[in-house]
């Protein structure tokens, strides 16, 4: 029994132990009861990930838990990463619930089963054979449900929202199933050499489960209800560990199941993401809710790591193992950093929402004063998430540019189309999202409060800042000193016998040239902004100064209905791609009864809906209404006839039985 | 390139000098260029319309150094009009306290100057000396565009 086996073994049995605590013990301890065994089992997960992706593998049987086919457990440095981030998100969550369960509802399910949704994410990455896998991934998803569903008493949109998860994870499942059936079952380790059709189709099937579960267009559908609707540790779990865990089945089947496989594939995953990262940042942009924003940034970020998946099974495809190493390294930093960061946006978020009683940023505003801490948390999420140094999201989407532009030479001619889009959309994709946090924090947090709520807002609980404390440490240490964790991710990676990018301050990157040192930069950033801080406030010290009125055209002080809104901000760009976007407006105006001539009220509606959702989702909901209407027909209540349907499908069954055989 | 620096260097300046005019501003600090903002303190809209063509194409008041601008902290001087009333008295010291000094004001107008015909009324709050310390005013109702002219022209002393 190894290191790994007994830390994943201790992660279970201590989120186990802590279900079962929650359920007995009364109200007042469930929160933190809850919160330290997912912290715990999070802690115990880190251990075993970090042993495993260092070369600790281990591989356990226990036939007897399931019946017919058994668990079997395994984990190799590419689960082991999996393990690692998902135990690393748990820590932060589990701390911050404790103090965030406090406040929101004591529910007894709601505390039992957010342990033991930690320990089934810790658990799939680590199945080994089919069966264990889609075991392991349907308690996630029900557990995960259930925690989304937990503040469903409070508010009606819950329900919907849970409906819309319960039905989009099960429908992915089906394929998932579908895929390791047609792929033979069995282990998940071993190479499986199938016919190139049939390959092709499991694929294409994982890809659509694994994808749904990653958030990827038009899968997305149910992320940006859900995770605004979850508490925000769940959705901070769920955002930046669940779906990763998409990424993980991918990269597993793609790559480890079925060997590599056709460029086409590659060409899908590259194209699915780039589209992903665009719509998703663009409908982020748009969004004036605060955790539906974050929701839309994760689909965006999932995108951004299947472009690297993508360019590396392309790169692996044409025999460059060293850029499809760099470019597979690139995605699981960026899953890495956007797990840090994205924990830290939602705890925060979560700290916004139940202290100012809203998420809607155009109500918010003015928390710099009431709530310094959480600002700034959400500043350097922000800042980590946006893709400028010195943030976590610049250092892997540098590594995935230069991934894709090194790419260029000798990649045939699909490479010499889909690479330099591939760059656009990454580069495009990094400015939108900084154009989104700018909003996301401008508005949300500095100027003046918008609402009674923002205004009252006080600081959160220890414990909260506490959570949010350590995501922010993690997005330091990644936006840092990424070179502490880059060879093991490029160990994990597996493409290459030498890590593809070297060096622990200057990365280096090996077979291409390009060098960065992001601590040197951050230091860089950091000494120019105190040069000019410390300048503009030396420089107007030698002239004579003069403290003067706010000028506010001398009619009144500002008031915040004057400031600029989150939907203000956003209505340049919504012009722009106005195409894409295809946002609704209306306007209304009312007349008075006594004259047309005189207008009593104007009303000025204006809706980006999800265009993919309408386009693609509305349809087929009303074709399975219709047809659920149509069928109701066969139904009418009659026991006769139900008895007469058993009797006729049992003789067309023995006809067909007797024809066939 | 070279050539035409030296030039400039030979030539200096080759504006025309100005004619007439003071030759001298009104404060040291603002010689040859004021930025000016106007304020309406309670006009009825005919200084306005005398303003406007003292900065329009004819009397073009620009070609010596005024310039309307937008905002008190753009300006260095204020060009108030009207009666100051109840409602803009405030306003009107506000919007002086905001321009940086050093600092100008031109009363435009009978009524800016000693109340004209709104002398008495209820709203009125009083001319434009009552409220902030008065540097050069201009008569008339309204005033014509020369006398603007010149009265900015001995801001500007060009």
């Amino acid at each position: 029994m190894n290191l790994t086996e007994s830390a994943l073994g201790l992660a279970v049995g201590v989120a186990a132990l802590a279900a079962l605590a929650v359920a007995a013990l009364p109200g007042r301890w469930r929160p933190a009861c809850a919160g330290a065994g997912t912290a715990l089992a999070g802690a115990a997960g880190v251990a075993a990930g970090v042993a495993a992706l260092t070369g600790r593998p281990f591989s356990l049987s226990l036939p007897g838990l399931l019946p017919l086919s058994g668990l079997e457990f395994g984990a190799d440095r590419l689960s082991g990463f999996f393990i690692a981030v998902t135990g690393a998100v748990a820590v932060p969550a589990g701390v911050y619930a404790t103090g965030y369960l406090r406040h929101s509802g004591t529910s007894r399910s709601a505390c039992a089963f957010l342990p033991l949704f930690a320990a089934s994410m810790l658990l799939v990455p680590a199945a080994a054979w089919a069966v264990t896998l889609l075991a392991c991934w349907e308690l996630m998803a029900l557990t995960s449900l259930l925690q989304v569903l937990a503040e469903h008493r409070r508010r009606p949109e819950v329900a919907e929202a849970g409906r819309w998860y319960a039905v989009m994870t099960h429908l992915g499942f089906a394929c998932i199933l579908a895929a390791l059936m047609l792929a033979g079952g069995g282990s998940l380790l071993a190479v499986r050499h199938l016919p190139a059709g049939l390959a092709g189709t499991v694929f294409v099937l994982a890809l659509a489960g694994f994808g749904s579960k990653a958030g990827i267009v038009p899968l997305h559908a149910w992320l940006p209800r859900a995770h605004p609707e979850a508490p925000s540790h769940v959705s901070a779990l769920m955002s930046a560990a669940m779906v990763n865990l998409g990424v993980y089945g991918i990269i597993r089947t793609g790559f480890g199941l079925l060997g590599g496989g056709a460029r086409w594939w590659w060409l899908l995953v590259l194209a699915l993401g780039a589209v992903s990262a665009v719509y998703g940042i663009l409908q982020a942009a748009m969004s004036s809710d605060l955790k539906r924003l974050l929701g839309y940034s994760t689909t965006e970020n999932m995108g951004l790591v299947l472009v690297g998946l993508g360019a590396a099974g392309l790169f692996a495809g044409t025999g460059h193992r060293v850029l499809a190493g760099l470019a597979l390294t690139a995605a699981l930093l960026h899953v890495a950093g956007h797990a840090a960061f994205k924990t830290l946006l939602f705890l925060s978020a979560g700290a916004v929402a139940q202290r100012a009683g809203t998420r809607d940023l155009d109500a918010l505003g003015g928390l710099r004063g009431g709530m310094p801490a959480t600002t700034a948390a959400f500043a350097w999420g922000a800042l980590a998430a946006s893709a400028l140094p010195p943030g976590t999201a610049f250092v892997s989407e540098w590594l995935l540019l230069q991934a894709l532009i090194h790419g260029l030479p000798g990649g045939g001619t699909a490479a010499a189309v889909v690479l330099p889009t591939a760059v656009a959309a990454v580069a495009l994709t990094a400015g939108l999202s900084a154009a989104t946090f700018v909003k996301a924090f401008g508005t949300g947090f500095l100027a003046r409060p918008r609402s009674d709520g923002a205004a009252r807002a006080a600081e959160a609980p220890g414990s909260m800042l506490a959570g949010m404390a350590l995501a922010g440490a993690a997005c330091a240490v990644l936006a840092l000193v990424p070179g502490a964790v880059l060879p093991a991710l490029a160990r994990a990676a597996a493409m290459t016998a030498g890590p593809a990018v070297a060096g622990l301050v200057t990365l280096r990157l090996s077979g291409a040239a390009g060098e960065l040192s992001p601590l040197l930069l951050a230091l860089a950033v950091l000494a120019v902004t105190l040069v000019a801080a410390g300048w503009l406030r030396v420089l107007p010290g030698r002239r004579a100064r003069r403290a003067a009125r706010l000028w506010d055209c001398g009619a009144g002080p500002l008031t915040a209905r004057m400031e600029y809104t989150a939907t203000a901000f956003a209505e340049p760009l919504q012009r722009v791609f106005d195409d894409v976007l295809a946002p609704e407006t209306g306007i209304d105006v009312t007349h008075l009864d006594e004259a047309r001539y005189l207008v009593a009220a104007v009303e000025y509606r204006r809706r980006v809906p999800d265009r993919v959702e309408r386009r693609l989702y509305q349809p087929a909901l009303a074709a399975v209404r219709a047809w659920g209407e149509a069928g109701r027909r066969l139904a009418p209540g009659s026991v006769h006839r139900y008895l007469g349907y058993g009797f006729y499908a049992v003789v067309a069954l023995l006809i067909v039985l007797t024809v066939t055989r | 390139m070279l050539n035409l620096w030296r030039k400039i260097r030979a030539h200096g300046r080759v504006a025309e000098p100005p004619v007439g005019g003071r030759g001298y501003p009104l404060v040291p600090g603002l010689r040859g260029s004021v930025q000016v903002r106007h304020v309406d303190a309670g006009s009825c809209g005919g200084c306005e319309v005398e303003i406007g063509a003292a900065f329009g194409p004819v009397y073009d008041a620009e070609r010596y150094g005024a310039r309307l601008v937008a905002s008190p902290r753009h300006a260095d001087a204020l060009l108030v009009t009207g009666v100051v009333t109840r409602n803009m008295s405030e306003p009107l010291r506000r919007t002086y306290d905001a321009v940086p000094a050093p600092k100008l004001v031109v009363a435009v107008g009978d009524c800016a100057r000693d109340c004209g015909v709104f002398k008495g009324a209820y709203g009125v709050a009083g001319a434009v000396g009552d409220v902030l310390p008065v540097d050069a005013e201009v008569a008339g109702c309204p005033p014509r565009p020369e006398a603007i002219v010149a009265a900015v022209r001995g801001l500007t002393g060009r």
